[in-house]
């Protein structure tokens, strides 16, 4: 996640952190795009080729089952962002629809995810860095295992790189790290650019069908479905990230009129650009080589293509250490904003939401979320492929995360038929309610939620780290959110009571969607003419 | 670092999903750098302020001008799908019980009433008709708007008592003062009394 583009940087907690929104900016279309970029945009750099060390010759295929989910997903987003223009994406919708103690599940969810950001975008951003090491020492970066015990540390050197990048951001972060917003626009533009070039390029000069083909032969051969199942599972993690698209809507002035524009883009852009990778990379190059170079895929892909190799390969390879760096640190960022969205709502202590007094940051959740990460990453280093395992566990979190959010969309679509959608998921059953309120049945939500159940499965039949690792964390977020709830003297499965319809007000308000504020009070006004 | 290869391949295949994929994304950035205009709060209070209003009620006696005020009241409530009703008041003097048989007047309600249903139906707007029996017709209006829960009502007048230099006329006044929801008075210039039926 990178800072709000707007002409004035903001601080990773909403103004005065401790007020309860935060002020709304005149965010351009492009710069609400970027929002939202900079965060999925790189997660093609991580996910080409550890999808293509998994599911091989069907990774275009894997590529499209993962991706037709996730634009489901976006679509629900998209529908529940622009209708609730707040911090805490998923979490809050989960909060709206399902409760408090729902709520906080899928908080802890994303912020699993979160850590696992400020992790694996560390370790692939310094991955691209490495791809500059012939030009640096003459010879292609080889790892140096070291023994500890029992033990063995696989690629120290990386695991060092990676934990010396996230140490940066915390200092940078506590310091008050200021991303100006031009720039992330403008370097959000130049990545958009360098990739449409790369498969442009790449199919006019380098793609062969041939090789395609043969490749999807021999890996239907001998298909393996878990293979498969962990490829397609694995893909998920290129299109993580639609959160931003609530942390977007939050800051921007007239929500409903610009996220659904923008985030739209933003999912087709990410698929469009999954499954042009996977298509040329087949056509291009063995997935095997892929495989081995699987902390550069993207570089070397680039590199491969004649006439632009030399220049592209490098140049790609710059941009993925810088946007994977930025993703990393969006990461830090965006805990930061859901702890304090989270602690608003009384599901984790206000503690976390201590900023700095002279900088003004949140030292504690910028300290604490780093060092989980910091401890990934270390974690990570003593299995065979870091990528591989961070990667494992980053699928768990947003796929349990988005369970719940297709739960909340069709439920909201019950408990709360007033709230004006400015976009729908496509798709919808009218139905009449016995009190003669009309609602519509997302039918894509069903699908979608039966679709992200499938890969939620498959993460959990294949996925051998993230299976445990996964529903540990989400438990001892159970098991501190119960121990605070207690000593809150609040309900732990209930729920503190809201009062949704004047937040409503307020955040239409401030977000100047007049048009849906007086949508919004006029079918307020008709639904107590009837109960009355 | 894999090696670079550098032989040039060029497929058709590959040229078709290469132009493909360019206006794919080029689409894609022009729609999204399109979106509508932006509105003001005053311009969305307008808007709503008309299409809030689910319930339209329109006194009818019979004239062109009346109808007229019918058909106004269905292209007002066309967006919302609105439903209209048509209304007739039988002011029974006050020597006679309110209850007092008038068999003509029922049937000319019911003539008129049934002109404006067709109207109204031929707009494809739910319709309803009334005949309500008052001592006063702007008092008889007021009721049935009252109970409907109206949110508007649209009355349409002689044009030819404004340009005797008369007033707009004793109901319309009373409706105009004691009215608490909108109310919408037509004067077509060009629309006759013309009773029929």
């Amino acid at each position: 996640m990178s800072d709000p583009p707007s002409g004035a940087p903001a601080p990773a907690l909403p103004d005065g952190g401790g007020k309860g929104t935060e002020r709304r900016r005149d965010v351009t279309v492009w710069g609400s795009f970027m929002w939202g970029y900079a965060d999925v945009g790189a997660d093609i750099y991580v996910a080409l080729g550890l999808v293509m060390a998994a599911a091989q010759g069907a990774t275009s295929l894997a590529f499209g089952l993962a991706g037709l989910v996730y634009i489901l997903i976006g679509f629900g987003y998209t529908e529940l962002a622009s209708a609730y223009p707040v911090a805490g994406g998923g979490q809050y919708f989960a909060l709206r629809g399902l409760g408090d103690f729902w709520g906080f599940v899928a908080g802890a969810a994303l912020l699993l995810d979160y850590t696992i950001d400020i992790a694996l975008f560390s370790v692939a951003s310094v991955g691209y860095l490495n791809f500059f090491w012939p030009y640096l020492v003459g010879h292609a970066y080889v790892k140096h295992p070291i023994a500890l015990g029992p033990l063995t540390l696989h690629d120290p050197v990386l695991a060092f790189e990676a934990l010396a990048l996230i140490a940066a951001l915390i200092w940078l972060n506590i310091r008050g790290i200021k991303e100006s917003s031009w720039f992330n626009a403008i370097l959000g533009g130049v990545d958009i650019a360098t990739e449409s070039s790369i498969i442009i390029f790449g199919f006019l000069f380098a793609w062969k069908p041939s090789l395609l083909a043969a490749q999807w032969h021999a890996t239907m051969s001998h298909f393996s479905f878990h293979d498969f199942a962990y490829g397609s599972s694995l893909a998920i993690i290129s299109f993580v990230g639609l959160e931003s698209i609530s942390q977007a809507a939050q800051v921007t002035r007239r929500p409903a009129t610009i996220i659904p524009r923008t985030s739209i883009t933003l999912i087709f852009t990410v698929f469009i650009f999954a499954m042009a990778f996977s298509t040329l990379g087949l056509g291009v190059m063995p997935w095997q080589t892929f495989r081995d170079n699987i902390h550069d895929p993207v570089a070397v892909l680039a590199h491969h293509i004649p006439r632009i190799g030399m220049v592209a390969g490098p140049f790609a390879a710059f941009l993925g250490v810088t946007i994977l760096a930025i993703s990393a640190n969006s990461g830090i960022m965006s805990a930061s904003r859901l702890t304090f969205s989270m602690s608003r709502l009384r599901l984790v202590t206000s503690w976390l939401d201590k900023v700095h007094p002279r900088r003004r940051t949140p030292v504690r959740t910028i300290v604490l979320f780093s060092m989980i990460g910091a401890l990934q990453v270390l974690l990570s280093a003593f299995t065979p492929q870091i990528l591989d395992t961070l990667g494992n566990l980053y699928a768990f979190g947003a796929t349990l995360g988005y369970i719940l959010v297709f739960i909340s969309l069709i439920k909201l679509r019950f408990s709360d038929p007033v709230t004006p959608r400015p976009y729908r998921v496509p798709l919808n059953l009218p139905w009449t309610r016995k009190d003669g309120t009309r609602v519509s049945l997302p039918i894509l939500g069903f699908i979608g939620l039966l679709g992200v159940s499938m890969i939620f499965f498959e993460v959990v039949y294949t996925h051998r780290i993230g299976r445990i690792a996964g529903p540990t964390w989400v438990l001892l977020c159970l098991v501190y959110y119960a121990l605070y709830r207690r000593s809150q003297k609040l309900p732990i499965f209930g729920s503190v009571p809201h009062d949704w319809e004047k937040e409503q007000i307020e955040v239409l308000t401030s977000a100047e969607e007049f048009d849906l504020l007086e949508q919004y009070k006029h079918a307020l006004a008709a639904r107590d003419r009837k109960r009355t | 670092m894999g090696e670079a290869a550098a032989t040039l391949t060029l497929h058709p295949l590959g040229i078709l999903i290469a132009g493909v994929f360019a206006l794919s994304m080029g689409g894609l950035m022009w729609w999204m750098l399109h979106p509508p205009a932006e509105m003001q709060a005053s311009v969305a209070k307008a808007m709503h302020g008309v299409s809030a209003v689910h319930r339209i009620l329109v006194p009818v006696r019979g004239s062109s001008y009346n109808e007229r005020a019918v058909e106004l009241a269905c292209r007002l409530g066309s967006d919302q799908e609105a439903e209209i009703i048509a209304a007739y008041v039988i002011e029974v003097p006050l020597a006679l019980p309110l209850s007092t048989p008038l068999p003509a007047e029922e049937k000319r309600a019911q003539e008129v009433l049934a002109r404006a249903r067709e109207i109204i139906e031929h707009h494809g707007l739910p319709a309803r008709t009334e005949v309500r029996r008052e001592r006063d017709v702007a008092r008889g209006i007021l009721r049935v708007a009252q109970e409907q829960d109206v949110g508007m009502v649209v009355l349409g007048i002689n044009p030819k008592n404004l340009a005797a230099g008369e007033s707009v006329g004793k109901t319309t006044e009373q409706l105009l003062r004691k009215s608490h929801i909108e109310v919408i008075v037509d004067m077509h210039p060009e629309v006759s009394e013309d009773v029929s039926g």
